[in-house]
């Protein structure tokens, strides 16, 4: 009875162990930090090149659209437009559809890396909340 | 009106108390006049549900501004239909309609059960009334759907969200809430048998059923949330893994555990606690996904608002219901005790028990990826968030050792296979496996990992299923002299949980092999100028130039495009985008598909410039998508069959089957002929309101036109031009008369005609359904398959029941001794 017990005891160790590494390893690469415009711009060094979901608001009258091809430049700050101070404020570029609420003021989730000369944002990396005053949104029913 | 919504809430609070109480007193006291009063009050509480239901239905109809939840979810505009669906549109209005779902079931289940099950019903009906108090309480206290105004009411509503006023969305909601709901009754049955101590199979017997269909439900949402999502949101897929979606799918894995494991309790008398645990974890896991969307713990696009308080509220329930659950089960772990050991890893009790592993590995895992962002803050203080990559790449081998057992498990004999006995079995579904995967590989040169694999795998599965019916048909054939096709639906007949159940897997196998399509999915965002092409798969795309509309109540700008393939013309797709009165802010994004059983070409306009005619656009080529819709209602069909009663005497025995059954058909039959009542309803008011206003129809062919065709002015509620006359409304004017000018100018062709009209409002708004073309057919299909399906179980349902029980048992003839004694083996379980 013991060595069964032993034996039921190693295998439950080995595919856990093979699991945690299996999931360890793919977390990450599977991982990004979210993290809002002030926390990564007070020190941006430390958030060089990791995986980043950047979320804050977008500067009044930053959007710039290159004629003619989908690349936009714009600015993003950590607080909302109508406060008093901006908090940080991170340059961003993008190549892509934006989407429909994409627009000043509008709250963004960016996806992408920093680098020293601004954030580059991912494919698809724009995520935009509606500014207006409609808040319950209700989804996919729960 | 307010005030008696609210009186009865509070009406329904306190009689849920008595009900839980005072059963609980009679079951103590075995007084059977205490239990027949719980369960008097229990079905009092569906009854005030319902009133309270009522008023609010009425609130919405008649516009009662004075109530807060009504102004926040519609307006005066809206079509009636939308205006019944915002019932349950919000928070508030959700819960109560959670309510008002359980209170109906738990009367049913009460009802049927009550003489079977009499020891079990007086702790049913407690356990259902403890839920019920709890979500009362939540309202009550909370989250009032009745709360009105203190000052003074608006006198319009917001109205309810652009994006949601969609056919698929008004029934997917109650699709979904059916199927968690009814998951609380297997739960109430399984702690009704934990205290009790009557843990033999019969409460299994009495909650299968029931957990087929709330199984069935969860996957009709689970599917229709898909098809909204892909039709509605834009964004050229179906499933994100967002915390919304992923909350749908934690009980339904758990739920197609307990469909399988309970197999083996019934067959074997083994997974007694197992089988309990995933009653438990099911509800648990319903009542999990509840408080992760509607409290703010976990962001999603898509979940209400943040809310401490009720995350509390939740999370003390949540505690009470594990503590006290599996305590009980602690506390009866000596009745639960397997009365059989596994004998071997090669017998199908082994293959459930793997299946049953991966399924819950793979809702614990989704839960943990859900969670992962709250989990990651609270350890670390960085709030780290998972990716929809990090979940398919866990997920496609799950999903695939899954559709592996769905193959190997009906092959493998119960209790001990041998290789030497099941070596022969394999060959044939081997071969289908193999060449599925040549073909995959070789001709269309689909790489190996992981989409190869699962088309060979879906290859295996069917040709497993398809020598399972085959085999068993034979032998009945020969059996009973009959025909193969008499005897193959006398074995399905005969069977009907076993082989629905393969119909069922013929569904999934569908469904996969749609998920597979993605390896070739093509998707590309560009910009085009007035009259250029861009190239995406075979298909050529090239702009004509984008137009804006304004119909009253809302902006559309269309981009016509046209599709080449091989320098030919072969279609004009026209994606657009409308921005609703009072919802500027959020354009809703109007996608255009052209849908062929080999791939969807999907379209959203992603931007536009009036000014210069260019046209941001996003194209997407979906393979082999429509499967997936197509995988669902064979699923349906499948679950279906399985419903129905075993037995033709059944139905009077066990009253609960028949009337699952009998309702889940009349629900399906229901959401189906409800899209298509609408549409000739209306037809039925035409003709008088003909006589009202300008441009009746002169011929038979303008007549058919104009019921074909419908008004735009979005304030009737889609009727037909024929129909919408009764206040004068401008836009149908005018539309019939552009229709009559162009029959006048000698357009007789209603493609033609109908080609005009979508060129002059740039999309196919103005018609009453999609085209019937081309593979558009499968929109129309796709309600169809499902209405057959219901047509079919209800005529199989009609015919069994009116037949004398005792058919004629036929003695088999032996033919291949392993094969026959499995089957045997079976047969004489289930009949």
């Amino acid at each position: 009875m013991t060595q069964r017990y032993i034996k039921l005891g190693l295998t439950a160790t080995v595919l856990f162990g093979a699991f945690a590494a299996l999931m360890w390893s793919t977390l990450q690469d599977g991982t990004e930090f979210f993290k809002h415009v002030d926390e990564v711009m007070s020190n941006p060094q430390q958030w060089e090149g990791k995986p980043l979901q950047l979320h804050g608001y977008v500067v009044p009258g930053s959007i710039l659209k290159r004629q003619d091809t989908l690349e936009y430049k714009f600015k993003v700050q950590n607080n909302p437009a109508r406060d008093s101070s901006q908090g940080h404020v991170v340059e961003a570029s993008y190549t892509g559809i934006v989407p429909d609420t994409f627009k000043d003021e509008a709250e963004v989730v960016l996806r992408g890396k920093l680098t020293s000369s601004g954030f580059h944002t991912d494919p698809n990396g724009v995520v935009a909340k509606c500014p207006s005053k409609y808040q319950e949104k209700q989804g996919a029913g729960l | 009106m307010a005030s008696l919504g609210t009186f009865l809430l509070l009406a329904a609070f306190v009689t849920c108390s008595y009900a839980a109480v005072i059963s609980v007193a009679g079951a103590r006291r075995r007084s059977r006049r205490l239990i027949e009063s719980g369960i008097g009050a229990f079905y009092l509480i569906c009854a005030i549900m319902t009133a309270a239901s009522a008023v609010l239905i009425n609130a919405f109809l008649t516009g009662d501004y004075s109530i807060k939840y009504v102004v926040h979810y519609s307006d005066s505009v809206q079509p009636i239909l939308y205006k019944l669906t915002s019932y349950w549109g919000g928070l508030d209005g959700s819960i109560m309609f959670w309510v008002f779902l359980l209170s109906i079931f738990g009367s049913l289940a009460v009802y049927v059960n009550r003489e079977r099950h009499r020891e079990l019903i007086p702790y049913v009906v407690a356990t259902i009334s403890v839920v019920q108090m709890f979500f009362l309480f939540l309202m009550v206290a909370h989250k009032n759907p009745f709360t009105t105004y203190l000052t003074a009411a608006p006198t319009e509503g917001e109205g309810l969200n652009p994006l949601l006023q969609n056919f698929y969305m008004a029934i997917h909601p109650p699709s979904l809430y059916t199927g968690f709901v009814g998951m609380t009754i297997p739960f109430a049955f399984g702690i009704a048998a934990l205290i009790t101590g009557h843990l033999d199979d019969s409460w299994l017997r009495a909650v299968r059923r029931w957990t087929m269909f709330s199984w069935l439900f969860l996957s009709f949402g689970l599917t229709l949330g898909m098809i909204w999502a892909y039709e509605e949101l834009g964004w050229g897929g179906y499933w994100a893994w967002d915390p919304v979606e992923n909350a749908g799918l934690l009980p339904w894995f758990t739920a197609t555990a307990f469909l399988h494991s309970v197999m083996v309790q019934e067959r074997r008398s083994m997974l007694r606690v197992w089988n309990v645990t995933l009653v438990i974890v099911t509800f648990f896991l319903t009542i999990f996904g509840t408080f992760m969307t509607r409290s703010g713990v976990v962001q999603s696009v898509h979940a209400f608002g943040d809310d401490p308080i009720l995350a509390r509220l939740f999370t003390g329930f949540m505690v009470v219901i594990v503590v006290f659950s599996f305590s009980l089960v602690i506390w009866r772990l000596p009745l639960l005790k397997a009365r059989n050991e596994l004998d071997s890893w090669l017998s199908r009790e082994a293959a459930f028990l793997v299946n049953n592993w991966v399924l819950l590995f793979a809702a614990l895992f989704v839960l943990f990826g859900t969670m992962f962002p709250t989990l990651s803050e609270a350890v670390t203080g960085n709030r780290l968030t998972v990716a929809g990559a990090f979940f398919n790449k866990w997920m496609t081998p799950v999903g695939l050792i899954l559709l592996l057992l769905t193959g190997v498990g009906p092959l493998l004999a119960w209790r001990r296979s041998s290789f030497s006995n099941i070596g022969p079995q394999f060959v044939v579904p081997g071969v289908a496996g193999l060449a599925a995967a040549a073909v995959a590989t070789v001709y269309f040169k689909i790489p190996i990992w992981p989409s190869g694999l699962c088309f060979a795998l879906c290859g295996f599965v069917v040709g497993t299923i398809g020598q399972e019916f085959y085999k068993g048909a034979a032998i009945r054939s020969r059996n009973t002299g009959t025909d193969l096709f008499t005897a193959l639906v006398g074995l399905v007949g005969k069977n009907k949980r076993r082989y629905g159940g393969y119909i069922v897997h013929v569904g999934i196998v569908l469904i996969c092999f749609g998920f597979a399509g993605n390896a070739r999915k093509l998707d590309e965002q560009m910009m085009l100028k007035l009259g250029q092409e861009t190239k995406i798969g075979k298909y050529t795309i090239k702009s004509n130039g984008v137009k804006l509309v304004d119909d009253g109540q809302k902006q559309m700008t269309t981009a016509y495009l046209a599709v080449f393939v091989d320098g030919k013309e072969i279609d004009g797709l026209y994606p657009a985008q409308w921005r609703y009165r009072r919802h500027e802010q959020e354009p809703t994004t109007e996608v255009a598909i052209r849908r062929t059983p080999a791939e969807d070409l999907y379209a959203v306009l992603g931007g536009f410039d009036l000014a210069d005619q260019s046209v941001t656009l996003q194209l997407v080529v979906n393979p082999l998508v429509n499967w997936i819709w197509v995988g669902f209602g064979i699923m349906a069909l499948g679950t279906g069959i399985a419903l129905l009663p075993e037995r033709s005497f059944a139905f009077a025995l066990a009253k609960m089957p028949a009337e699952a059954a009998a309702t889940t058909v009349a629900i399906l039959l229901m959401i189906v002929l409800g899209g298509g009542t609408s549409v000739s309803a209306q037809k039925g008011m035409g003709g008088d309101a003909n006589t009202r206003t300008s441009f009746y129809a002169r011929t038979p062919f303008e007549k058919e036109m104009q019921h074909e065709i419908v008004c735009t002015c979005g304030a009737c509620g889609h009727q037909t031009l024929a129909e919408c006359r009764k206040d004068p409304c401008p836009v149908s004017h005018e539309m019939r008369g552009q229709l009559a000018a162009m029959i006048d100018s000698g357009m007789n062709d209603r493609d033609k005609i109908i080609q005009a009209f979508i060129a002059k409002y740039g999309s196919e708004e103005m018609l009453g359904a999609p085209v019937d073309r081309g593979f558009s057919r499968l929109a129309w299909l796709f309600p169809y398959l499902v209405g057959a399906t219901s047509a079919i179980a209800v005529g199989f349902a009609a015919v069994k029941w009116t037949r004398k029980p005792g058919a004629p048992a036929s003695a088999a003839a032996p033919l291949d001794s392993a094969l026959e004694e499995r089957i045997d083996d079976e047969l004489r379980d289930l009949d």
